[in-house]
């Protein structure tokens, strides 16, 4: 008897039978290209899953029923036009070919997007008032436009129907047009579309009765809806569970999908696709209460990674299906893993949010540690399949994300792999990111890596420094460099890196400068790094001040990321200073002083610290490369014609003297781990 | 002379005493419970079955084969010819010269058992058998001598002269010790009792069907009225399963005579090799003690592993497992059949062990380890693990399969089995299921409504709940049309295809029972499936049991990897003699500890072969396949390998 059986209970939504009980739920993908149409690409991404044994898709986050709710922002599907319904009818093959389930996440966005672009529409919201999050202005939506709405989601079902699709689901979450109407914070009307509990649901009751009008009674029409918006004005758990009871006792929702926590601020936002710093399914409870209160299946996603817990909430019965939307993004596969009794061998999401951090700026979502996710149609493998060539001998030298993810592809290509990492552990920048409070989970890309190269019998070397003399004694086919880089803080020799005034950020986080009691990190990078240097010092109990010449202090960071970050240094009171230039750092006495310069007015301004911290990026190692480069057979170079269309690298096919040289990640220049471990994947799939 | 009735009346003497003992031994076995069987015609029967089905089991051995057909030969047409030229005194030198050839080729085959007995392998059994080569020698030698005479070759009389005395007396010594073995041993006991009761163990055996291939059980329904209608006068008198030895058919204590103790039963099984504490021989020598009556202190071969010899007492009348057997041997077993199909003498071990576990079971409520919670989860939810029975379709959740109470009739009826609890196992239907689809192949399931086949419950003496299982399931089974059923489980298999056929319903008449792996080569054969070659490096077959010993399926499943192109590396142990993965028979529930596990043996075998993939046809060798540590080839079901080359259609 396995210990997941629960999860692979199937249950019937409406009539449709889920095969087990794990979603995928709605979140935009940025892939509906050619206005909004679904594409090869979102085809093979939402057909790797039902291939991995996904029960229910839900794709298509905020898809779009209107022509004036824009889509071209986040490339999100558009079903306000029958031109999509041959797309969903591929769509819908190629799920259903693997005995998945496919149903679409329709919605009005109202007033939650933005205007300057594409038809240059109207926003329209029941009272409107702006949006904060995306500088939203917009009008009252109007009596006539109210009822053409409610037509257009009822055309948009019908379209989601004759593609073949298995169902809708309405969007009343993340303030959508729907909990607009329902949200008292944003709808101040006094006519039937607002004031009382029943005016206030009118928009939505009025949408679902269209939409099933069009579709019958069996069609599945789901409703998401928020279990509370975390505003003191807004909609709190009691009231959610008033507006789904009302719309459960129509008897014509099919199911329920509940989030936590409302989004129109940045910091209700993070809560939405909760990163790292959060708990385990911190929101349960909420989907839990309006599963007491609904008596169709409930759905409920935000941080359920592991197959564990997902069996756990199951098994509890707090609600009916789990989503696990982030960890199929890692890992399309991890259905056929449990089932294949592989547990271990998940690539577990670890909350980077890079994906939804993209997916905020209009970015099509990737996985910061599977670089095959949703590039499936360019031909990337999930699952790496034994070379039928020669078995050549393959040397790794760095143990970083990068390095990790060529060995890795490298052994299950079946190749004689070494690994060589010049530290007595294995990750790279990652073990540096993970020892900043909250970011410990970001660990789990290396633990997973690890794990997979133990398994294939990697021959990892550690504590060792590699030089050219060792590479050659190796006798390597091919070598790939992942040496990566160190901390640049000799940009500016003012600073008196070479006079030891400044301490690089990395040996804050390492741990091997004790942070002072009174410090200046000054970030040009404006990410990650900076940062949790910052969390990190002002948690060991040091004053900070975290200093950068760019806009804000963590600017590089995504959406729902960098609120995690405010929360945590604003509770230590660290100080953060936008806009000034560190010009210089001289000592004096047993202080040091940093000399600031704003940016724009030239003003200099000065601290007093005892510690001036520097986070600069870093330069790349590129001593071996240059060392191995000339006897290489292809003088170090990659073929980018072919790395970028995923093409096998043209010198594995060529005969010749010498090993094969390729370097990748920070050793070549600075870029993140997803770039690192996409060139890996990308190289070594055809060696 | 005085001395010429001295022979005949040898002779006749101990023909005299061998039919007393005859008498005696017969009388032994009618202690057993009756049992149906054509006496005439299985004696007019017996001489092919000793020449075909007996011969092909002993023809294995080349050597033992051309030594047993001289001596038993030689022995048989002596025996006839002393009683015509000795006893009855014919007078004709043709019989005279037929018999001294007859005794020579006896003598020659005697001096090859003679050289065997040499250097005996550890399987032989020693002890008594030690002497036969030399009473055989006796036997023949002497009488050959006395032939002489009556050939003409020496003068009439010669032997009994009065010079010759002490030749006489020598010469009568011998006869008397060939006598005293061939005749009287014979039916009082001794090694050559083989000879008697092996002869009418052939004609009067338990399984006929067995002879000539025929598939079949031993394992009748038993008789559960004394359950339903109990009756306390009665009650201590008739028992469920065997608790004695009186409590076996008649027929099935007579095959246990037959054991001539040659030990290919001990060399073959699984249970012995891995140091549990059983040896199917020593097991069938403790019968012949129970039936008998007696212990084993003159028993001279292997004992059980752990187990010191001598301590076995037993009698017809006494209770088995109270001294005789200890029912750790009995729960030792896999039911693999490997002893049975090794057997020169057709001896049924495994259905005598079942029918000792049906009392341990039924009776005393005994069933060790995992067994009574095993058994308790098959009457609470008719599947052995207990599952929720609606779940029994999840796995095909995804598979839109038809189900027989929509459809009512298909061609093929797809009888999924347990594995449908487990994930594993789910796989192998998986890819069943992608082949069904792919050639088209009309059939259905029975889905929630197939039961467990009951093959766990049987083997674990429960026939009660087997019977339950077996008739609720030939009920679903006659409300549908179907003229096929197919299944992954050769358990399943055997029970659908052997066993279901004795509860008296006509669900299964005119319908074919299948391994899906015959079925599969079916539709390859018929290019009715589209596979590319296979290029996964070396791979080997394991034969499941159930497949191949007890339904004799051994081509189906090579011919399909053969078919993908693949060429396979045979195990030393393979085909009929293939080894138990140590699955069956409830085995692993009632896991009576040994030395070693049985399937760590048979993984041993299968590097042996260098294989990385090892293709099997049952889920319960996957299971067991793959339950032995890593590093270790990967273990595949036939349908696996099959899907996972076949040539999808793209539309």
């Amino acid at each position: 008897m396995s210990q997941f059986d629960v999860l692979f209970e199937p249950l019937k939504i409406n009539k449709l039978t889920i095969r087990n009980r794990i979603v995928s739920t709605a979140h935009a993908e940025v892939y509906a290209t050619d206005g909004g149409m679904t594409t090869d690409r979102y085809v093979k991404y939402y057909e790797e899953k039902a291939k991995g044994g996904c029960g229910l898709c839900i794709c298509g986050g905020s898809s779009v029923v209107s022509i004036d709710s824009p889509q071209s922002w986040w490339s999100s599907v558009n079903l306000s036009t029958d031109r999509i319904i041959p797309h969903f009818q591929n769509l819908a093959d190629a799920v259903h070919k693997h005995g998945g389930k496919i149903m679409i996440q329709i919605t009005h966005m109202g007033r939650r997007s933005r205007w300057d672009g594409e038809n240059w529409p109207n926003l329209m919201s029941p009272s409107g008032i702006r949006e904060p999050v995306h500088r939203a202005t917009c009008k009252t939506i109007e009596e006539e436009e109210i009822w053409r709405v409610i037509g257009d989601f009822a055309q948009a079902a019908r379209r989601a129907k004759e593609g073949g699709l298995d169902g809708v689901e309405l969007s009343a979450v993340h303030q959508h047009m729907i909990d607009q109407f329902w949200s008292p914070r944003v709808n101040k009307r006094t006519d039937q579309w607002g004031g009382t509990f029943e005016n206030r649901m009118r928009f939505g009751m009025e949408v679902l009765k269209a939409v099933r009008e069009e579709v019958g009674p069996d069609f599945v029409v789901g409703l998401r809806i928020t279990g509370d918006e975390f505003h003191p004005d807004g909609l709190n758990h009691d009231d959610m569970k008033e507006i789904a009871a009302y719309y459960n006792a129509t008897g014509q929702i099919d199911y329920f999908g509940v989030v936590g926590s409302g989004c129109d601020t940045h910091n209700t936002l993070a809560n939405v696709i909760p990163n790292m710093s959060y708990p385990p399914e911190p929101f349960l409870h909420l989907a839990a209460g309006i599963k007491e209160v609904v008596d169709v299946p409930v759905i409920h996603a935000q941080n359920i990674k592991d197959p564990n817990q997902a069996k756990r909430i199951i098994e509890a019965g707090c609600v009916d299906f789990v989503g696990m939307t982030r960890a199929h993004i890692a890992d399309p596969h991890l259905i056929a893993k449990i089932k294949m009794d592989q547990v271990d061998q998940i690539r577990q999401c670890v909350g980077a949010n890079y994906c939804i951090d993209r997916q905020y700026m209009g970015l099509d979502v990737l996985c910061i540690q599977n670089a095959a996710t949703s590039r499936e149609y360019m031909g990337l493998p999930h699952i790496i399949e034994k070379t039928d060539g020669p078995v050549r001998k393959v040397v790794v030298v760095g143990g970083g994300p990068g390095g990790l993810e060529a060995a890795r592809v490298a052994a299950e290509r079946g190749h004689n792999v070494t690994l060589i990492e010049k530290a007595d552990e294995l990750g790279g920048q990652l073990t540096l990111a993970a020892r900043a409070p909250q970011r410990d989970q970001i660990a789990g890309i290396t633990r997973w890596l690890v794990m997979e190269l133990e398994r294939l019998g990697v021959d990892i070397r550690l504590g060792t420094a590699a030089d050219e003399n060792l590479v050659r004694e190796l006798k390597p086919d091919v070598c790939v460099l992942a040496t990566g880089g160190r901390p640049f803080v000799e940009q500016n020799p003012e600073w008196g890196a070479d006079e030891g005034l400044i301490t690089a950020s990395w040996d804050i986080l390492s741990g091997k400068v004790e942070p002072g009691k009174n410090i200046l990190i000054y970030d040009t990078i404006c990410e990650f790094s900076g940062m949790s240097t910052a969390d990190y010092a002002a948690a060991k109990g040091s004053l900070v001040e975290l200093v950068t010449d760019d806009i804000k202090p963590g600017v590089g960071i995504g959406g729902t990321t960098f609120p995690t970050y405010y929360r945590s240094l604003y509770e230590k009171e660290v100080i953060m200073t936008s806009d000034f230039l560190l010009e210089k750092v001289y000592r004096e006495g047993d202080n040091l002083v940093a000399v600031l310069e704003n940016e724009y007015t030239g003003q200099r301004e000065e601290r007093v610290v005892d510690q001036v911290v520097v986070e600069n990026g870093i330069r790349p190692n590129e001593e071996l490369y240059y060392a191995l480069k000339e006897e290489s057979r292809n003088k170090g170079q990659i073929d980018n014609e072919a790395l970028f269309d995923i093409k096998p690298q043209p010198v594995l096919s060529e005969s010749g003297d010498g090993m094969i040289l390729w370097r990748l990640g920070d050793c070549v220049s600075q870029r993140n781990v997803h770039a690192a471990m996409y060139d890996a994947l990308r190289l070594c799939k055809d060696l | 002379m005085s001395f010429e009735w001295l022979h005949p009346a040898l002779i006749a003497t101990a023909l005299v005493l061998a039919v007393i003992g005859a008498v005696r031994r017969v009388s032994l076995w009618r202690a057993g419970q009756p049992d149906q069987v054509n006496l005439m015609a299985g004696l007019m029967a017996m001489p092919k079955r000793y020449l075909h089905d007996l011969h092909d089991v002993v023809e294995r051995d080349k050597y033992m084969s051309k030594t047993h057909a001289a001596t038993g030969g030689g022995f048989v047409l002596s025996a006839v010819l002393i009683i015509l030229v000795h006893l009855f005194d014919v007078d004709s030198q043709i019989l005279a010269w037929a018999l001294l050839a007859s005794s020579a080729l006896m003598f020659v085959g005697a001096l090859f058992v003679f050289k065997r007995r040499l250097n005996p392998p550890s399987r032989i059994s020693k002890g008594p058998w030690m002497r036969l080569p030399k009473s055989l020698l006796a036997f023949a030698g002497s009488f050959f001598i006395l032939t002489l005479p009556a050939a003409g070759i020496l003068p009439e009389g010669f032997l009994l002269q009065t010079g010759n005395v002490l030749l006489t007396v020598v010469l009568t010594a011998l006869i008397i010790w060939g006598m005293g073995e061939m005749f009287f041993g014979m039916s009082w006991g001794g090694p050559m009792k083989h000879a008697f009761a092996g002869a009418l163990h052939l004609a009067f055996h338990r399984r006929q069907e067995r002879f000539g291939g025929g598939r079949s059980t031993g394992l009748k329904p038993v008789d559960l009225s004394v359950v339903e209608e109990f009756n306390p006068a009665t009650s201590d008198k008739q028992v469920l399963g065997v608790a004695k030895p009186k409590d076996f058919k008649w027929n099935q204590l007579l095959g246990f005579d037959a054991c001539v103790q040659c030990g290919r039963c001990e060399a073959m099984c699984p249970a012995f090799a891995a140091g549990q504490p059983l040896n199917p021989k020593k097991l069938i020598q403790d019968m012949v003690i129970g039936l008998a009556g007696g212990d084993d202190a003159k028993y001279a071969g292997s004992p059980y592993p752990g187990k010191e010899v001598g301590n076995a007492k037993g009698g017809p009348e006494l209770i088995i497992t109270d001294g005789l057997v200890s029912p750790e041997t009995l729960w030792s077993c896999t039911t693999c059949r490997a002893c049975v199909e090794e057997c020169p003498m057709m001896i049924e071990h495994v259905d005598a062990i079942v029918d000792m576990r049906r009392f341990l079971t039924m009776e005393k409520g005994e069933t060790p380890n995992k067994g009574a919670e095993i058994l308790d989860n098959i009457i609470a939810t008719d599947n052995p693990n207990g599952y929720s029975p609606a779940s029994r379709t999840n796995w095909a959740a995804d598979q839109n399969l038809p189900v027989m109470s929509d459809v009512k009739q298909a061609e093929v009826l797809f009888w999924v089995s347990d594995g449908a609890f487990d994930m594993r196992s789910q796989r192998i239907l998986r890819s069943f299921v992608k082949l069904l689809k792919a050639a088209n192949v009309d059939f259905a399931v029975l889905g929630d409504e197939e039961l467990d086949s009951g093959d766990v419950a049987r083997r674990l003496g429960d026939d009660a709940a087997f019977q339950n299982l077996a008739k609720r399931n030939l009920e679903t089974l006659s409300k549908y049309k179907f003229s096929k059923i197919v299944t992954t489980d050769p358990h399943a298999y055997h029970c659908l295809r052997n066993e279901y056929q004795d509860l008296g319903s006509n669900a299964l008449d005119g319908v074919e029972v299948l391994h899906h792996t015959t079925f599969l080569n079916e539709l390859v054969q018929a290019g009715k499936l589209r596979l590319d070659s296979f290029n996964g490096g070396t791979v080997t077959y394991h034969d499941p049991c159930y497949l191949g010993r007890y339904n004799g399926e051994y081509e189906a499943p090579r011919e399909l990897l053969r078919s993908l192109g693949i060429e396979i590396a045979e195990m030393e142990r393979s085909g009929f003699r293939s080894r138990c993965c140590g699955g069956g028979g409830g085995a692993p529930i009632t896991d009576i500890p040994g030395e070693r596990r049985i399937a760590d043996m048979r993984m041993e075998e299968v590097n042996s072969t260098g294989a990385e993939l090892v293709a099997v046809g049952c889920q319960q060798c996957t299971a067991m396949l793959e339950g032995v540590a890593e590093p270790r080839p990967e273990v595949k079901d036939i349908a696996e390998i099959l899907a996972g080359q076949l040539i999808e259609e793209v539309h």
